[in-house]
């Protein structure tokens, strides 16, 4: 296995093990995904411009090299990582936050 | 063009940086929340990036980017780690408002 496939993966596993522990629960929320499709498209755009330009240029003895249109297939799953663990903090937060000026009201 | 990585970003940040404010959405409201949402993730993938791309991992097309760095890693690239959770974490919210009703 090549470095940054492992890393991707791992950050994917980091974004679903942030998601249990905060008990935010976005795996098994249908517009999670409904969202994921969203963002799949804006991600291929964007990166598929830095790819094809390229911006970034990827060592080839790092990653396996399976390219989505120019996009490799890692940085699918790196950016899944990412955004994931973004949206898990911030539902953590504003479930978090909600719950105490609700409490500060009563 | 020197400023093209620079440019992807503005032209990704731009639109929903505006929304953002829109008042069907309490974007703003805990600004904690978006700090820590922003904040986490960027330190975690930030430095990770400082690593493989001393590594090899990838480098940047000195041709696309403007020569500003931070150690390593060109400005765009340091940017790219707060702007593109900042339109993630907007899509989300967006993406929550029209299905508002879908259970």
């Amino acid at each position: 296995m090549k470095e940054y496939t492992i890393l991707a993966v791992f950050s994917i596993f980091l974004a679903i093990f942030a998601d249990l522990v905060l008990k935010t629960k976005l795996i098994r929320n249908k517009r999670f995904w409904i969202f994921w499709g969203v963002m799949f498209i804006l991600i291929f755009i964007v990166n598929g411009y830095l790819t094809w330009r390229p911006v970034v240029i990827y060592g080839n003895e790092f990653f396996m090299n399976i390219r989505l249109f120019t996009i490799p297939i890692e940085d699918f799953l790196y950016g899944f990582g990412l955004i994931t663990l973004n949206i898990v903090i911030w539902e953590y937060c504003t479930r978090k936050f909600t719950k105490r000026s609700e409490s500060k009201i009563t | 063009m020197k400023a093209e990585y620079l440019i992807v970003l503005a032209v990704s940040f731009i639109a929903p940086f505006i929304l953002s404010f829109s008042k069907k959405m309490d974007f703003y409201k805990y600004s904690l929340r978006l700090i820590l949402s922003l904040g986490i993730p960027f330190v975690l993938f930030v430095v990770w990036d400082f690593i493989v791309t001393s590594r090899g991992h990838w480098s940047f097309n000195p041709n696309y980017i403007i020569g500003l760095r931070v150690f390593n890693l060109p400005i765009e690239e340091i940017l790219f780690f707060l702007i593109i959770p900042f339109c993630g974490i907007f899509t989300w919210e967006s993406v929550k408002y029209f299905t508002r009703n879908y259970k």
